[in-house]
Parts: C-alpha cells; structure tokens; sequence
C-alpha cells in the first residue's frame, strides 16, 4: 500500500525535468504555436497578430517612444487610490456593521441593493458627476472593490469562537478590548482575502472608466489602438495590464503573509526569535 | 423565599467560598438546565463534578463564573451574590482557547493585559508560571508551534496569572490523551497545593474525578440536578498508586452506582 502510495507522484512528474524547465518548455511550445499559426496565415494576420509583432510592438511603446509609461502610472494611481478608498470603507462599514446590530439591520437592504446591481453601469453616471480626469476613474474602482472588502471583513469580524468570546467576557474584557485582541485579529485573515480580491477588482473599475470616457491611461491606449486595427500595439498594452495585475496582487499576497505572520512556519520562527531577544533579561535566572 | 434567607448563613462566612441553595437555571424554551443545586465549597477545597452529558455541569460551572445568572434560588461567591465575572474567579475551557497571533508570553499575560497595564513584576511572574507549568524554553514561541497538551498548560499558566483564587476548569484535559492528561492532573494537583486556590472540576471520566478531588458533586440530567456529594478520603499527595488501593475503586464503583441508570 505504502509503496504504490509513493509511486504517485514521480509516475505524473518526470523525475529528470526540473520544474521551472516544464514550465518553460510549456510556455516555448504555445508561443512556437502561435508564431507558426501566424506566419502559415492559419489565422489572419489582422485578427491576431504574431507574438514578434507584439513584442516589437511593446518594444516601440515602452523603450524607444517611452509613451506607454505615463498612461500606465495613471492608471496605477487609479487603481491604487481606489482601492484604498474602497478598502477604507468597506472595513470601516464592516467594523460598525459588527459592533451594531441596528446599524447592521438598517444598512444590509442597501449593501444587497448594491451588490445585485452590476456596478460598471454606474460608471458613465460617475463620469457625468465627476468630469474626465482621474477622480471618476478612482470612483469606480472604489464602489467595484467595495463590496467583497467589505462582505469579507464583515464575516471575518462576525465569526468570533464562542469559547474564546466566554474566555474574554470571564476576564471582564471591555467591548473595546474584545474587539482588539480577539475580534479583529481572528478576523484577519478573511479581511486579507477580501483585500486580495479587492485588489483585482480595482484595475477592473479603473479600466472601465477609462473605456467610458478618458484621455489618458492603458484602457484608453487599447481603445484607441483597437479601433485603428493596431492590434500589436493593442496586445503590448494588455501584457503592460497583466504585468500591473501581477505586480499589484504580489504585493497584496506579500502582505498578507507578513500580516497573518502567525499562520506561517518560518514567520512564527523569527518572530519568536526575535521576541525572545527583546526578552532576555526575563529568561536570566 | 424570605424564611430560607433567614435561616442562611451570615455572608461572608471565611469557609464559603461558593455557596448556593436552590439555584436552579432555566434557559428560554424552556430547557431545565439546572434545579435545586444547594452546596458549599470551602476554601482549598478540590470539587469534581460529574455527570452525563446534559446534566448541567457546565451550566453550573457558567453560574458560578457570573457568565450567566440563575433563574432561581441563590449563589454566593466569596460571600456576596454572583453579578458578573470577577477578577478572583479565574477559567479554563476544553478548548486551550489561546490567542493564535500572541506568543506563549504574550498569551499569559493576557489577563493583565486586559486588567489595566503589565509591569516588570507582572512579566518576570509570567514567565515564573510558563516555567511552572512545565514549559520553560517555550515562553517566546506561537501556539502553531506547540502540541496540543502544551496549549493547554499555556491556558493553565494564563488562568494562574490572573491571581484568580477560585477556579474553575471545564473539563480542561478532556481532549488530550491518556497520559498527557494523566501527568497534566498531577501537577494541577501540585500547582493547588502551592497556591492554595479553590477548585471546581467538570469531567465526565469517574476515575479523574476521584483521583483529583476532595469531594466529588455527582450530577444526573432531565433536568439537571446534584444527585450526591461524595467524600474522597484518599490522603495527600496523591499518587498513581492510589488508584489501585481498594478505597479508591470502592469510591469509584459507588458513583459509577449512583450515575447508574443515566450512562
């Protein structure tokens, strides 16, 4: 039984191949694709352009011209200012949320109302109210990251351990006090999720508003290389957007692991360490 | 109602610790948690209660706790009715119910972190119990990084810190193994014995309950109600052996006897 248990995984992994080499390989084999779909005119030319195109293309924008980078630290700050807008409101509703439940029952038929509303046909109103610039664009991927940040936050904070909640009341905790020690950090973990999926929602709210209506950004650099049928140069920014994804939801992972430090080995290990340190004196004898 | 008062002890009497005629606790539905429990408990004072599921133990336990309040009857702690938790009353669950972000150091001192502000005293004393309660080389590390008997010594240290003069332990060693538990029930024996604390004990194992204590409080269910109060006579310290003198199994077979019909 044990044996055959241990045969699974090098029957499915080839033991020779390292695994950043699979993945390589992988990756080698659908741009080879690609490339030779292309060239043979499999596909047309003008319905997807070769990966070449696309990197000269991206070579063109980023390096040569250097035009994509204001479009794209523009549409960074929107994405970064509102999702810290969203994220600010939506912990902050959850907290009173939590510790009301008038407030929590006053407020729910709205929070719903928002969410079974598709929150991008908000957008051409917002633009109407707030004009052409950032501040539209930073509405919308607020109110679009909204709602999971809050959600989140909201059963994190509402899913106490009834032993622990009885642990505190019996030390005569203060509300205040449960909040701080037992509520708020056992909830981290969830409000993290939600901040990560928060995150991503974001740059989808930004871009919609750059589709309804804007002069700067990688949404409108797409638009406006779509509609010319410059498809390279259209392709070359989305990977700019992928690139923004990526780098946006790693940071987000990064934190969340310093964060909820205490869910992991190697993070609990220096921060005992370190504890111990600072400590030192107790432990002489 | 006012006759029984009367008749009363007067409060603050030095050996009740606990002391309770009548209580009973219903809770909405109603479900009879509780009837008619009238005892005492002395200071040092070693009480197991006993019991099947639903027999109102724990029910009991919360009581005297001031987590929830009686519905009948009356409950003296340290001489004055229960209105509340206290700071001398001190808990412990089955759960370690440790705070999984703060260290083992961090953990104990949780009650005087809630109390007001921890001094230089506070701190070397918790770090005295983590060492007491058999964990030194452990004061810095996270609950993640300790077996599951070794939370449970961290909640014992962090129940110690509160200087709590009465405790009470809901079946605290319930989820750990044989021995852990065993070893566990010896030095919680031993920690009572150096800081004089009151104990009351919820168990539902016969032989745990006999082992520990001074008296045991058999409880039977629907509703919930003291059946008896059993003497343990067994001398002090006590030992593993103890528990195969004849006494001791003799004190065992008795309650196993009067719990009968209900297990």
């Amino acid at each position: 039984m044990s044996e055959h248990a241990t045969n699974i995984p090098s029957a499915s992994a080839p033991r020779s191949i390292p695994v950043w080499a699979q993945h390589l390989i992988v990756f080698v084999v659908f741009i080879s694709v690609w490339e030779l779909a292309v060239r043979n005119e499999w596909v047309s030319r003008l319905i997807l352009p070769s990966p070449f195109d696309v990197v000269f293309a991206w070579w063109d924008l980023a390096i040569v011209k250097a035009l994509i980078w204001k479009h794209f630290f523009v549409t960074l700050t929107e994405v970064v200012v509102g999702f810290l807008l969203g994220a600010g409101f939506g912990l902050s509703i959850a907290i009173l949320s939590a510790m009301n439940k008038t407030f929590r029952r006053l407020i729910s038929p709205y929070m719903v109302a928002l969410q079974v509303t598709p929150r991008i046909a908000v957008a051409p109103i917002i633009v109407a109210w707030l004009g052409f610039n950032m501040e539209p664009k930073i509405a919308i991927a607020a109110i679009i990251c909204f709602f999971p940040i809050f959600i989140n936050s909201l059963t994190g904070l509402m899913q106490v351990d009834d032993e622990r909640l009885e642990m505190f009341e019996s030390m005569r905790a203060s509300r205040w006090q449960i909040f701080r020690h037992l509520q708020l950090p056992g909830a981290m973990p969830v409000i993290m999720a939600g901040f990560k999926t928060g995150i991503s929602l974001a740059l989808i709210g930004a871009i919609v508003g750059e589709f309804v209506s804007a002069s700067v950004g990688i949404g409108v650099l797409i638009q406006r290389f779509s509609f010319q049928l410059l498809l390279p140069e259209a392709f070359a920014c989305l990977i700019m957007l992928t690139g923004m994804g990526l780098l946006l939801y790693g940071t987000a992972t990064f934190a969340d692991r310093r964060v909820i430090f205490w869910k992991d080995d190697n993070l609990v290990t220096k921060s005992a360490h370190r504890l111990r340190a600072k400590h030192a004196d107790l432990l002489k004898e | 109602m006012s006759q029984t008062t009367a008749m009363e002890p007067p409060a603050r009497t030095r050996d009740g610790i606990v002391s309770a005629s009548e209580t009973g606790m219903v809770f909405p539905g109603p479900v009879v948690a509780l009837e008619d429990a009238s005892f005492h408990v002395k200071r040092g004072e070693f009480v197991s209660l006993i019991g099947p599921s639903g027999c109102g133990k724990s029910t009991l336990l919360r009581l005297v706790s001031g987590l929830i309040k009686p519905t009948a009857g009356r409950l003296n702690v340290f001489g004055t009715p229960v209105d509340g938790p206290r700071a001398e009353i001190g808990m412990m669950f089955q759960k370690p119910t440790l705070l999984d972000w703060k260290s083992v150091f961090d953990n104990v001192l949780l009650p005087i972190t809630l109390a007001g502000t921890v001094t230089k005293a506070d701190q070397t004393r918790a770090i005295d119990l983590i060492h007491l309660v058999g964990l030194k080389g452990f004061e810095f590390s996270y609950p993640r990084q300790l077996s599951g008997g070794m939370q449970q010594r961290v909640a014992l240290a962090r129940l110690l810190t509160s200087g709590a003069e009465l405790l009470l332990l809901d079946e605290p060693f319930g989820a750990l193994d044989e021995f852990t538990r065993e070893r566990l029930n010896l030095e919680l024996m031993r920690i009572q014995s150096d800081l004089d604390a009151t104990i009351l004990f919820v168990t539902h194992n016969i032989q745990e309950a006999v082992f520990l204590a001074d008296r045991v409080f058999v409880m039977t269910p629907r509703p919930g109600r003291l059946a008896a109060t059993i003497d343990v006579p067994l001398p002090r310290p006590r030992t593993i052996e103890m528990t195969k003198s004849p006494e001791y199994n003799d004190l065992v077979f008795n309650i196993r006897d009067t719990l009968g019909g209900f297990i």
